[in-house]
């Protein structure tokens, strides 16, 4: 023990000695478990946040009373149900144990705002319901003016009326998505706070309730149901069951506000927390790359240190240990340093996220033991890890290390590694290609992490040639100076690629979101050229669950004018085939062929009367359908209906796999909408005119945008953008971390180098030289990563479009100028790198460096 | 401090003119108590043509000396000219540009940059300063430290002694004033050393160079036309054509100081 007691008193003396050397590595640690903390305390706070939430909205609701059957479609978050008679809820009231029971009737709202733009509905859902009076009932509680009582009257939560400029009094416009005319007569909170997130809410009375939200009056979405004194929720589900009729089912208070809770935890929190934490992935991977590489270089430059160890006697196992206890040093202090910058993070989100509009929900930091535990435990471990082959490496020093003199280190590029690298290679393209042509995406997956590992293992070897190549211009440029940077970056391989690791796997994972977003958009242009043969769109903001769709009403109405030829409106529906929920094209299926281009219809699109269906050819060959075969939908109220397929198409991109007609779908939907409606003109009629001409009809239904192709193609990408701008975002700490690596090898690599920094000086180096050639070496080094990872981020995005694709055809896209704008970013950032270290040097004393070990 | 002389004037053409010379020069290190006079009030010439050794025990000063003349350290009081120029007025970026040009040096040790060729390493100051090499001149220098088969090896393929004839190269390559050998065969064997000290003699009488050398070895002295003599930080005497045994037994007339090292 005596000895593990000396390694611990070196290791420390050292770290005493030598703080600056991992400063670095300190940084690197700190951010990735700062960035981790960050992401787990703000998820589980909002998470709680939510829970309490709903927990108090709903304390009063002991029983929800719904329809039974669900049918959930792959990518939306909530099923949709068949509504419920309003008629129940005089039964229930006279149910014993029931203190009070209202309908519940919800619906898609969207308002209009002061300015006349529509409130939200970029995302969270646009509500609208009924006001349920019984405040014990109602999740909403007026905050201020008064409850709807007459018809056009509403109540609307106090983070809308604060987005749209509305006030007690306004009156304004609630898209339906017909448009109703209403007047605000009170301002309501959900759950002590402004509002259910950023979700909009409009309650009107019942009656225009049933008017606008339901297909017809007498129903409801659910029923809620408070319990008298005495009566539990388990036993007040337990008396409701016997007098509900089939179809209809009742869950406890608890159940339903939990079901609320985790659809959005499930939906919103899951897909933002998930999102974080794979960032933080990226972070805390390019973190480990940065740190073992500056271990390597402090175990190697002490290697005489360490040699002499071993001749004095020093076990292997000590100078190991000696190693790892420094790491460990590093690694517990900065984590620590990680978790309290990391719990910085999240109270300044919270505090911040208000402040741009987005009501964080009030109480205090949840910090759970996870959160603390598990970033502490990553960051220890990222930080071993890296140290651990430095470490071993230190103890196989030979106590004969003493003697020699370190010289250039041309390690690293040796034959079995180039073998290793190249089977690897090929193997991904392998899997990569095996996973694109029979779809699996295992195989693809596989392909992509065979591929990252190809590229760290191959980097010593593509060092040499990459920066002689990269290089080459250099000499010519900037003369000896440039040439002695080359060849600085050139001594060591190994020490060049890992260093450039960092920033490769940075660049990659940026490139490949760029070549990602890039295609999908490029897929979307191609869909809409190929598929949309109208003149324009008019469309909803459909991004995510907000909006509430087009008026009916709009389509035909368009289609009245003599400037148009065809205007068809496309809906939405939901049904169940063979067991399996499939989204519904709602739609004139002839009119429906003359804007869009179907490619080859094999049947005939007329005459589909109230039990035609027309199903997309690959959907068809997979459940066997031709023309004439009978398929059964089963809907959200329970009927099932024999349909006749009419034609099978080719194109699915615009109009979806199953398409039938307004009236097959009529008696089954909730609220009538359309989500799109495309528009051909008549012949001679200019772009701008029709679409002025249209663009007038639609303002008295909601005034939603009128788009040409090319606009509704790039509005449908839109999301995309915003997607990629907080991607970039995320990347920059990443790409900060591995630019801190580059610093700190430079510096490290400098330190060695000394003497010879010296010597230059001597014989006639001016400092403004010195500073250049450092600078130059840095930036080889970047483009190299940045090289390497603009080739590993465009194959895995090529893997990942391919992999995403499925059965649909997908456009491969490599933006030229957004790739050249990550690659300047790359280089830039490399010269950014290099100027600390350089000017670190330049202030080098000449004779103390020439005199320096 | 204001530069009234310009770097670029040539070395004036008279013979006794020399090529480099100290005066008065006082170098203080630390200060208070721990305060060392390194040198204490020197005046030196080094003429030009001819091959000058700096002897003294340790801390006699003599690389201190040394440095200072070279532009490599600067002095407390008094100053320090390569020919006609006053280097102790001359800011970093001057000195390095007279470094250059007008100096060359050969270092005990580390002469030489491990990632370049032999012959990237003599034109190395050359290159540095953007000047094209006088190829003749150059040749004959290759030539004279025999490495001709060498030029495309790295330092690290070479030995200690062909690094130092290499490192001799380079001073003299781009034609300066002055080159200062710092101590040259300090880390070499006695043959290895002879070579270099040789070569560095038959440099200065066939190619009328001036080299001014530290060193502490009697023998190395030896090779020089004139041996000058530091102790404690001052000139205590000068001897022309030495031979080993006459500097060995002037040297053995200064006890070294303990307490006063440097």
């Amino acid at each position: 023990m005596n000895g593990t007691r000396a390694s611990v008193r070196l290791s420390i003396s050292s770290l005493r000695a030598h703080k600056r050397r991992f400063a670095g590595t300190f940084v690197a640690v700190l951010l990735g478990v700062a960035f981790l903390t960050g992401t787990l305390v703000m998820g589980d706070t909002l998470r709680a946040s939510f829970d309490t939430m709903f927990t108090n909205a709903n304390a009063g609701t002991d029983a929800v009373v719904r329809g039974a059957d669900v049918i959930t479609v792959a990518g939306e978050t909530r099923g949709t149900r068949q509504p419920v008679s309003t008629a129940l809820v005089k039964r229930i009231e006279r149910t014993p144990g029931v203190a009070a029971a209202a309908p519940d009737i919800q619906g898609a709202g969207q308002l209009i705002g002061a300015d006349g733009k529509p409130i939200g509905g970029q995302g969270p859902p646009t509500l609208a319901g009924n006001w349920i009076d019984d405040p014990e009932l109602n999740p909403y509680r007026l905050a201020a003016g008064r409850a709807p009582a007459a018809p056009g009257e509403v109540v609307i939560n106090r983070g809308a009326a604060d987005r749209g400029g509305l006030r007690i009094g306004d009156t304004t416009v609630l898209r339906t998505p017909d448009p109703v005319h209403v007047r605000i007569v009170g301002l309501a909170t959900f759950g002590g706070q402004d509002g259910m997130g950023q979700v909009t809410y409009t309650a009107m009375t019942q009656a225009d309730a049933e008017k606008y939200l339901t297909p017809k009056p007498g129903e409801a979405s659910a029923i809620q149901v408070r319990a008298g004194p005495g009566t539990g929720q388990r036993e007040l589900v337990d008396a409701l069951r016997p007098v509900l009729p089939k179809g209809v089912e009742a869950v406890t208070g608890q159940a339903a506000a939990a079901e609320n809770r985790d659809m959005i935890s499930g939906a919103f929190l899951g897909l933002f927390t998930t999102l974080l934490l794979v960032f933080s992935g990226i972070v805390l991977l390019v973190a480990t790359f940065s740190i073992h590489n500056t271990f390597a270089i402090v175990v190697a430059q002490r290697t005489r240190e360490n040699a002499l160890l071993r001749a004095l006697g020093a076990a292997r196992r000590q100078v190991v240990v000696a190693t790892l206890v420094e790491a460990t040093a590093v690694a517990v202090i900065a984590s620590a340093a990680g978790l309290a910058g990391g719990i910085g993070i999240a109270a300044g989100l919270q505090a911040l996220f208000p402040a741009v509009g987005f009501p964080f929900p009030d109480g205090s930091l949840v910090i759970g033991a996870v959160s603390l535990l598990l970033p502490l435990a990553v960051g220890v471990l990222v930080c071993l890890g890296s140290a651990l082959l430095p470490a071993v490496r230190a103890g196989r020093t030979a106590p004969l290390a003493v003697l020699r003199e370190s010289a250039v280190d041309d390690s690293g590029a040796s034959r079995p590694r180039a073998v290793t690298g190249l089977v690897l290679l090929v193997a991904s393209v392998g899997a990569a290609l095996g996973g694109t042509l029979a779809p699996s995406v295992w195989l693809s997956a596989a392909g992509a992490v065979a591929a990252l590992a190809a590229f760290v293992i191959l980097g010593p070897v593509a060092a040499t040639y990459a920066v002689r190549t990269l290089g080459a211009p250099l000499g010519r440029l900037r003369g000896v100076t440039g040439g002695l940077a080359r060849r600085n970056a050139l001594r060591s391989p190994r020490r060049t690629a890992s260093t450039a690791t960092a920033l490769m796997i940075g660049v990659a994972v940026v490139s490949l979101f760029t070549v990602f977003g890039a295609s999908l958009k490029a897929t979307m242009n191609r869909t809409v050229d190929r598929s949309f043969a109208g003149d324009v769109a008019i469309s909803a903001p459909a991004f995510g669950a907000g909006g509430s769709g087009l008026s009916p009403r709009l389509a035909p109405a368009v289609g009245r004018l003599p400037q148009v030829a065809t205007a068809v409106g496309l809906g939405k529906g939901v049904a169940e085939v063979d067991g399996a929920g499939r989204a519904l094209t709602v739609t004139d299926p002839a009119a429906l062929g003359r804007v869009f281009d179907l490619g080859r219809v094999d049947g005939s699109l007329t005459g589909f009367g109230t039990n035609g269906i027309a199903v997309s050819a690959a959907e068809a060959a997979e459940r066997g359908l031709r023309p004439g075969s009978p398929v059964r939908l089963t809907f959200t109220d329970g009927a099932r209906q024999d349909f006749t397929v009419r034609a099978v198409y080719d194109r699915p991109e615009l109009a979806g796999d199953y398409v039938i007609t307004r009236r097959a779908w009529a008696p089954h939907r909730a609220q009538d909408s359309d989500s799109l409606i495309a528009v051909s003109f008549a012949p001679g009629v200019s772009t701008a005119d029709g679409r002025a001409a249209v663009a007038k009809t639609a303002a008295a239904y909601g005034n939603p945008d009128v788009q040409t192709r090319g606009e509704y193609a790039e509005s449908s990408a839109g999301a995309i953008d915003m997607m990629l701008t907080l991607v970039y975002a995320l990347l920059a700490l990443a790409v900060l971390i591995a630019l801190l690596g580059i610093a700190n090898t430079l510096t490290l690599a400098l330190h060695e180098r000394t003497r010879e920094l010296g010597l230059l000086r001597a014989v006639g180096q001016t400092r403004s030289q010195l500073r250049s050639m450092v600078r130059w070496e840095s930036v080889l080094v970047a483009a190299f990563g940045t090289a390497g990872g603009l080739l590993l981020g465009g194959f895995l995005g090529w893997v990942l479009v391919e992999a995403s694709a499925g059965d649909t055809a997908v456009a491969f896209d490599l933006p030229p100028l957004r790739l050249l704008a990550v690659a300047l970013v790359g280089i830039a950032a490399g010269a950014l790198a290099g100027l600390r270290p350089a000017r670190r040097a330049a202030r080098l004393d000449v004779l103390r460096a020439i005199a320096a070990q | 401090m204001t530069t009234t002389v310009p770097i670029s004037e040539p070395a004036p053409a008279a013979t006794p003119a020399p090529a480099a010379r100290v005066v008065d020069a006082v170098k203080l290190y630390g200060a208070g108590d721990t305060r060392v006079r390194a040198l204490d009030g020197v005046s030196v010439d080094f003429p030009a043509g001819r091959f000058t050794a700096i002897m003294g025990p340790s801390g006699s000063g003599k690389s201190t000396l040394m440095h200072c003349a070279a532009g490599l350290d600067t002095l407390t009081s008094g100053s320090a000219f390569i020919g006609d120029t006053d280097i102790s007025a001359l800011d970093d970026r001057r000195l390095t540009l007279l470094r250059r040009s007008r100096i060359g040096f050969v270092f005990q040790s580390f002469n030489l940059l491990p990632t370049l060729t032999v012959a990237e390493n003599i034109t190395l100051p050359l290159d540095l300063a953007g000047e094209r090499p006088d190829r003749e001149w150059l040749d004959t220098l290759v030539d004279t430290v025999g490495l001709r088969d060498r030029l495309h090896h790295r330092p690290g393929e070479l030995s200690g002694g062909q690094q130092q004839r290499v490192a001799v190269a380079r001073a003299f390559a781009g034609s300066p004033d002055v080159v200062f050998a710092d101590e040259p065969t300090g880390n070499l064997d006695s043959r290895s050393g002879q070579e270099v000290l040789r070569l560095l003699g038959r440099t200065v009488r066939q190619t009328a160079r001036t080299v001014v050398m530290v060193t502490h070895d009697p023998v190395a002295a030896a090779h020089a036309d004139e041996v000058v003599f530091l102790a404690d930080g001052r000139l205590v005497d000068r001897m022309p054509d030495p031979t080993a045994e006459r500097v060995l037994d002037r040297f053995k007339s200064f006890a070294p100081h303990p307490s006063r090292r440097r």
